[in-house]
């Protein structure tokens, strides 16, 4: 992870917003994800 | 003597253009009542700041009310997280509780800040900045003056005038994008509706966990999560009334009144008026199509694993933006367009609190990973 950021520290501007909308993509993706799965988690609890 | 009329001396053309400016965002507020909560303040602030000698913002080294204003609650980044609390107390997370699948159109049309974000840096905005225009595609007026405010304070005024004002053009923006890439079919798709209602563990006990996971993935997130989340708290934990009806009366008014005027405080001619602010307003709108585009096509693609009876009406994607309850209404008006009597609004707003959930942890993401880039 350490080399990616250092790579994308001497990049272009655009290649480090690629970066970081990668990484922004990825990140509320699966916060999101884990949101849904505790959501889930509750309905089934709830259930029983 | 020429003191007498410095007020007619000091007069620029600039200054002229900005009361223009302010008359045009006033006028939208009252006669076509596009966000006038936000654009009347900002449009009359707008007028304030540029009279002659700005008093109302400094004087001899003194500051004015704007001025003031400003350095209370926005450098500080206070009104943004005021009405956050104000925002989250009028959040209700049941019909997203009750449509759980909803929650990935919240992040699917978080795509258009990212994609805005890249179009800036090419167009030669340094990545702080480009960052702070892609996050008007947050589709949330208060995370966007929160990221410019860290990022931009230069661009603060266009791009909360940007993020509001798009915001109020929802209804205009989106059905022209999703009718462009849906079918008549697509869009007359019925969704069930599940009646079941949520526990109320559940509603105290998320706006608590949202936060510690926001905290745990981007610690700089917590204020902007923090704050939306601790307005749910209030209203969900069922013994606050009184609070919670403040935070979402009161306290969202009163907040309201003053970041408008307040930003329409930030726009001094000299500021305002350049090339740069032209490229913001329009890559504000860039962000709200690709965000519209974003939800939708994620939808598309969702319906691909989907059985025929569980497909998804993708117009449900185009709410996942944060515009929250607008973005819903103007779904469930077009669905009932296309055919009378199909009911998809709770879904849409299932999808709309999403949006509200995903906007503020891209903005924190964005927070977050945009410094270890650049300092």
């Amino acid at each position: 992870m350490d080399g990616i950021i250092e790579i994308l520290r001497n990049a272009s501007s655009t290649e480090q917003a690629i970066g970081v909308s990668v990484g922004g993509l990825i990140g509320v993706f699966a916060t999101l994800a884990f949101f849904f799965v505790l959501i889930a988690a509750a309905d089934r609890f709830s259930k029983h | 003597m020429q003191d007498v009329f410095i007020g007619f001396t000091s007069i620029t053309w600039k200054m002229l253009i900005m009361y223009g400016i302010g008359g045009i965002l006033i006028w939208l507020a009252i006669k076509k009542q596009y966000e006038p909560m936000l654009l009347l303040p900002i449009g009359f602030g707008a007028i304030l700041v540029n009279l002659p000698l700005a008093i109302a913002w400094e004087h001899e080294g003194v500051p004015g009310f704007l001025r003031v204003l400003y350095d209370a609650g926005i450098a500080n980044e206070l009104f943004p997280l005021l009405i956050f609390i104000a925002v989250g107390a009028m959040i209700d997370f049941g019909p997203l509780f009750r449509n759980p699948l909803m929650i990935f159109f919240g992040a699917a049309a978080q795509f258009g800040i990212f994609a805005t974000m890249i179009i800036a840096t090419l167009l030669g905005f340094d990545l702080k900045t480009a960052a702070s225009i892609g996050i008007i595609g947050a589709a949330d007026g208060p995370t966007a003056i929160y990221v410019a405010t860290k990022f931009a304070k230069d661009y603060l005024a266009p791009i909360s005038v940007a993020a509001y004002s798009y915001m109020s053009l929802v209804p205009l923006i989106q059905p022209p994008v999703i009718r462009l890439l849906t079918t008549k079919e697509e869009r007359r798709i019925h969704m069930p509706l599940h009646e079941k209602q949520s526990p109320q563990w559940l509603r105290i006990l998320f706006p608590i966990l949202v936060t510690m996971t926001a905290g745990i993935i981007a610690p700089i997130s917590v204020p902007l999560v923090g704050s939306l989340m601790f307005g749910n708290l209030i209203r969900e934990s069922g013994v606050l009334e009184r609070l919670s009806q403040t935070a979402q009366n009161e306290l969202a008014y009163l907040v309201t009144l003053l970041l408008g005027i307040t930003i329409g405080g930030s726009m001094s001619a000299e500021q305002f008026l350049n090339k740069d602010t032209i490229l913001i307003l329009a890559m504000g709108l860039v962000a709200f199509i690709f965000d519209t585009a974003g939800g939708v096509l994620f939808a598309k693609l969702f319906n691909l694993f989907l059985p025929r009876d569980r497909k998804i009406n993708p117009m449900i994607g185009a709410c996942g933006i944060s515009a929250f309850p607008m973005s819903a209404r103007v779904i469930q008006k077009m669905a009932n367009e296309e055919e009378r009597g199909n009911i998809i609004l709770m879904q849409a707003i299932g999808a709309n609190v999403s949006g509200q959930l995903g906007s503020i942890i891209a903005g924190g993401l964005v927070l977050a990973l945009v410094p270890l880039l650049v300092k």
